[in-house]
């Protein structure tokens, strides 16, 4: 049972009267997501994901294409969907004034909850996102953790089959973000809920999701698990040694192992995850009698992903 | 359909717009100095001008729709003024819910403030120049209000389809729209001295009629053979177009992506 399939996908954007700039958000973007799944989005900025999200939530029609969410079609039947689905964004705003308890019983009751059962959800989603001491507090006092926190809280209001998370982790300390992870992997737990969540952070995605599509100019150059994607890109962390003697060939056929480049007097493996193969690479230096006078990891950044892609 | 889902989407907007006008610093000008300056003025200038009582009344019922007709609307416009504002538009339009259910909650709460201009400046004017709004008897006062509530109503919808449509370029619709009222409703002068030409405009304007039709029970003739059921005839039929504004405008923004460019 899929919860969304798109499938030729296309958004232009038109802005400006003279001169008229078109913006090609999407070019024909096909997807699949299972009921259940986590599925991740992953691009630079620009690339289209809050497009192609946007379009999934009913908020933007698309220029061509079919849409289906949760087996209705997203422009025919939008009323039919709206009350099954959320959103929330990592740059959401809601009314400054306003304080958390308000701003979601108003929520609340546009999804259709009154009397207790409203009382019960507010409290509860004030509980969930650990709001309660703030209940006082308008919401542009509170801080951007909270701000977030709150936003994923409001998305939850109707209890939705299906949730698309917009950079739900943008701008947050890294052990807040580690906490909203944690609370999207529950979700799906508990829940049941499918969730679609967009990101430009590579380990965000990796951490998370069943699956990962790429999302580069508005179209989808490759999907898969995580491992699968940089198998097939070929494309992992970065181990720099410099060695005594300077060059170890037989590196590369060590396990995990993509890629084994000599420069500069320098030693550069690809692997799949540098956490797993340092210390085994280390020790079998060592075994080899090869003496390592430097180490450098470095994590690839999503640009290089992308070059590898654009390949 | 469950009808207590259904007020209580209602009922979040009128919840909302009194948080906020409880939270408004503005709200004691909107609600109490404005309109206590109109009436006020208008008062002491029919007095300058030695008018006799018809013609004071016919100046009083006049400033008094106005202000009526401005505080009510703006509760309206507020309903999507809010959010603009705030750049949190999306989520409303996220949610499953209708037209009817923001512009009846925030029009609910802008006749419970219509109502309390109307209140305060009846005493003003009673006591500082002893017109007595009255006198008209509760029916005839009741299709006035009606009348002044609609055409709020109206103003505000489409004051939201442009503040939908352009965003904050287009806020300051919302108080100037009421200057359009002023100049072909009727307030200060009646719609007779008009220029042919314009009075046809003025007769476009249901507020026109609703003002005819309560000036007639202070001595003044009408000027139009139905005034009250012309007014809320053709109140409805702007309602109805008004409404259709604000959809399409809706619409056009979730095709230009004008709503994700207002929430953030
Ligand atoms: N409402 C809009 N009007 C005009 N152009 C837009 C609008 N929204 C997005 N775009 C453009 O579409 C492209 C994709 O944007 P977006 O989907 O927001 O990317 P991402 O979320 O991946 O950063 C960008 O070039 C952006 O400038
Ligand atoms: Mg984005």
């Amino acid at each position: 049972m899929l919860a969304v399939e798109v499938r030729d996908l296309s958004k232009t954007f038109r802005s400006g009267w003279f001169p008229r700039r078109l913006t090609r958000a999407l070019r024909g973007v096909s997807l699949a997501i299972p009921r259940g799944a986590i599925w991740g989005l992953l691009g630079p900025n620009g690339a289209g994901k809050t497009t192609l999200l946007s379009i999934l939530a009913t908020l933007l029609l698309p220029d061509a294409g079919r849409v289906t969410v949760l087996g209705h079609d997203v422009v025919r039947e939008a009323g039919a969907v709206r009350s099954r689905l959320n959103m929330a964004s990592g740059n959401s705003n809601f009314i400054w004034s306003l304080r958390p308890p308000e701003i979601l019983a108003f929520y609340a009751r546009l999804y259709g909850l009154y009397g207790r059962a409203l009382a019960r959800k507010v409290d509860d989603l004030l509980a969930l996102a650990e709001l309660e001491p703030h209940r006082k507090v308008p919401y542009h006092e509170l801080s951007t953790g909270l701000k977030q926190r709150l936003a994923l809280a409001k998305s939850l209001v109707n209890d939705p089959e299906l949730l698309f998370l917009d950079e739900p982790t943008l701008g947050l300390d890294p052990d807040v973000s580690m906490r909203m992870r944690a609370q999207i992997k529950a979700l799906r737990e508990e829940r049941g809920t499918t969730i679609l969540l967009t990101t430009h952070y590579m380990r965000e995605a990796e951490e998370l999701c069943d699956e990962i599509a790429f999302i580069k100019s508005g179209q989808i150059p490759a999907r898969g698990t995580a491992d699968a994607l940089k198998r097939q890109i070929g494309i992992g962390d970065v181990i720099a040694l410099r060695l005594d003697p300077p060059s170890c060939n037989r590196l590369a056929d060590l396990p995990g192992v993509l890629e084994c480049t000599s420069q500069d007097g320098r030693m550069e493996c690809i692997v799949d995850s540098a956490d797993k193969r340092l210390p085994e690479i280390l020790r079998w230096l060592h075994e080899q009698g090869v003496v390592v006078r430097d180490v450098d990891v470095h994590e690839p950044d999503l640009e290089e992903v992308f070059v590898e892609l654009a390949k | 359909m469950n009808w207590r889902s259904e007020a209580g989407r209602i009922y979040a907007f009128a919840n909302r717009n009194v948080l906020m006008a409880g939270r408004n610093v503005f709200f004691v000008f909107e609600l109490v100095f404005w309109p206590s300056v109109g009436v006020l003025s208008i008062g002491l200038m029919t007095r300058f001008l030695a008018l006799d009582p018809e013609m004071t009344a016919f100046l009083l019922v006049g400033t008094m729709a106005l202000s009526t007709v401005q505080v009510c609307q703006l509760d309206v416009s507020y309903a999507v003024l809010f959010d603009v504002w705030s750049k949190s538009v999306k989520h409303q339009f996220l949610a499953p819910v209708g037209i009817r259910h923001l512009a009846l909650g925030s029009w609910l709460v802008g006749i419970a403030r219509g109502l309390t201009v109307f209140a305060l400046q009846a005493g003003l004017s009673r006591w500082a120049f002893g017109f007595d709004f009255f006198h008209a008897g509760a029916p005839a006062l009741a299709a006035f209000l009606l009348g002044c509530f609609l055409t709020s109503l109206i103003v505000g919808l489409l004051v939201s389809a442009l503040v939908v449509l352009f965003g904050t370029r287009a806020e300051v619709s919302a108080w100037a729209t009421v200057n359009l009222v002023m100049v072909f409703c009727g307030i200060y002068y009646p719609v007779s001295i008009l220029p042919p030409s314009v009075a046809v405009l003025a007769s476009l304007f249901p507020l026109t009629y609703v003002l005819d039709a309560f000036r007639a029970h202070f001595g003044f003739a009408s000027a139009f053979p139905h005034p009250l059921l012309t007014g809320f005839v053709l109140s409805a039929v702007y309602l109805g177009l008004a409404r259709w504004a604000l959809a399409r405008a809706v619409i056009r923004c979730r095709r230009t992506g004008a709503l994700l460019k207002m929430s953030e």
